[in-house]
């Protein structure tokens, strides 16, 4: 291929090729308008070459960042997470937080005992079997534990495939560790908790049986119907009467023959006088559906006003003098 | 350390200025003919040591090329000079089997050179370098007009082949569309806009060669035949397409 000389410098000449393409090359003596066959081309600045090698190097950079934010990301859902809890209830009780190795990565005091029971111990890093035993130990060491005692462990995990596990491993290990001296109970948190809340709801529900009775109820038994006012400081909320009571008093159901236990307003039908005017209730056969609780229609509005046994409503409420 | 700071000083502002470049060759001349010395074991002689002119442009590529990040600036030149030295001595053994035209016949103090017919017509050969060289200063003037030099062409000049067929493409174009040279010719302007819709090559390819679509338009303007004769397969590419 020739070259045509453009341009002559003393350190490099400019030529054009057959093919439109400019280059510097070292100055052989040549002189302008020269054609010229084997120059000596300069060749491309080594800085545009250090920007590939920059690039590449920064693409490594990059792809190695992502690995180690990968691998970091892992580790930490692996190994520093929690992902499963174990509760070791002696008296004192203790939350063991678990990764997914089955590694202690937590532990908290559930209650005062607890924390006392964990003061000055560090059982991070460490098997939960190991730490479960430690703290058997330092339990024992510290009076709350004595032989034939019993240890229960309530494990919070995932899937039941894992309580089984760590169930298996911890009596193993905690038996063989006792030696039998002490009672070892593993339970499921998660159904323990279920049947708690089962059982609960199901006392609830009794509790709101025994309240409702078919036949019309006095006014008191109707906690639906309550409306919200302070209550006295003996009073249970689920059966307390719709208005106000005094302190130990039984207002409402007793006018004149005032109940036994003042705290416990049951459905026992009321034994009053014969004074209440039911066609004018929200009860009994003229019960129009509707409560009415300021219609001054209601029993209690004619109350007296004085303390004569009988309820005083107007010790109640916002303009309660607490005498 | 002072003249260090200098030089590199020198050598930033050599990067952007062609007469700042030919200024500090000259002056580290010494440091040149010094550095091919060392390699060629003896002082070089100026206008017949090839290796001189190696050296020089090693020099030149090392101002281009130089950071401080590279350390200190005549070291890298150094270092430039002698890798580019080695190059070409290594290029050159190739040769080595050939005989010179300079080589004594033995007869009468005469060369090789001497002895051989010589088909060249050294008087036209003149003339057609006097022609080519007055196109080339015009172009030149030309190019000066809208702030372009062939150096700066030369390090503008597209380096992949596939960028090099797209400004083929405009310039096809442009020759189509003789308006747009004359256009060009009168703003002083590259018109890469219309190019670019035109030829589909995209604007931003332009933009990068600017300097070099500008020198090619030039080339392909009224005069400029030789330059034109010798650029014989520049649309060889595109005519077949």
């Amino acid at each position: 291929m020739s070259y045509l000389v453009m341009e002559c410098h003393p350190g490099y000449v400019v030529l054009l090729d057959e093919e439109g393409r400019f280059f510097k090359a070292a100055n052989l003596r040549y002189e302008t308008g020269q054609t010229v066959y084997e120059p000596v081309l300069m060749k491309e600045s080594p800085g545009k070459q250090k920007y590939t090698i920059r690039w590449i190097s920064s693409g490594i950079a990059a792809v190695a960042v992502c690995f180690l934010l990968f691998w970091g990301v892992s580790y930490y859902q692996s190994y520093m997470r929690p992902y499963s809890r174990i509760y070791l209830t002696i008296n004192p009780q203790v939350q063991l937080d678990l990764n997914r190795q089955g590694t202690v990565v937590g532990l908290a005091g559930v209650n005062e005992d607890g924390q006392r029971l964990l003061e000055g111990y560090d059982g991070k890093g460490k098997n939960k079997v190991t730490v479960s035993n430690e703290l058997i130990d330092r339990a024992i060491e510290m009076g709350f534990l004595s032989e034939g005692g019993q240890v229960s462990f309530s494990i919070d995990s995932p899937d039941e495939a894992l309580f089984q596990e760590y169930g298996a491993e911890l009596r193993v290990g905690v038996a063989e560790h006792l030696d039998g001296r002490i009672t070892i109970e593993i339970v499921n948190h998660k159904s323990m908790q279920r049947e708690e809340s089962m059982e609960d709801s199901s006392s609830l529900e009794e509790s709101q049986s025994e309240q409702t009775p078919s036949a019309p109820l006095p006014e008191e038994s109707q906690p639906e119907q309550t409306p919200s006012a302070p209550l006295p400081e003996e009073s249970q909320p689920e059966q307390t009467p719709s208005a106000p009571l005094p302190e130990e008093s039984q207002p409402e159901q007793t006018p004149s023959a005032p109940l036994p236990e003042p705290s416990q307003p049951t459905v026992t039908p009321p034994a009053s006088s014969g004074s209440s005017n039911y066609g004018n209730t929200d009860y009994g056969l003229d019960n129009d559906g509707v409560t009415d609780y300021n219609n001054g229609n209601t029993d209690y509005d004619d109350a007296p006003d004085s303390d004569d046994g009988g309820s005083n409503y107007s010790d109640y409420g916002d303009d309660d003098d607490d005498d | 350390m002072n003249d260090e700071h200098k030089i590199v000083q020198q050598v930033y502002a050599a990067k952007n200025d062609i007469q700042a470049a030919d200024h500090l060759i000259g002056t580290y001349m010494p440091f040149i003919k010094a550095e091919t010395a060392k390699f060629l074991k003896r002082p070089p002689i100026e206008g017949h040591d090839d290796e001189l002119s190696i050296s020089m442009i090693a020099f030149h590529e090392a101002i281009g090329s130089y950071s401080r990040t590279r350390g200190a600036f005549l070291k890298y030149a150094s270092m430039l000079i002698k890798s580019r030295l080695i190059d070409y001595s290594r290029k050159e053994q190739r040769h080595r089997h050939v005989i010179s035209l300079s080589t004594p016949t033995g007869e009468e103090d005469t060369t090789l050179e001497e002895t051989l017919a010589d088909g060249q017509d050294y008087q036209e050969n003149a003339a057609s370098r006097d022609a080519t060289r007055t196109e080339i200063e015009e172009l030149s003037r030309q190019m000066q007009e809208f702030g372009v030099s062939l150096s700066d062409v030369a390090d503008n000049c597209p380096k992949q082949q596939r960028t090099l067929e797209a400004c083929k493409r405009a310039l096809q174009y442009a020759k189509e569309n003789p308006e747009l040279l004359d256009e060009m010719l009168q703003t002083k302007r590259l018109p890469i806009g219309r190019l670019a819709s035109g030829s589909g090559v995209e604007r931003k390819t332009l933009e990068r060669h600017r300097k070099y679509m500008v020198a090619l338009l030039l080339i392909y303007t009224n005069g400029y035949e030789i330059i034109r004769g010798h650029l014989k397969q520049v649309m060889k590419g595109v005519a077949a397409r």
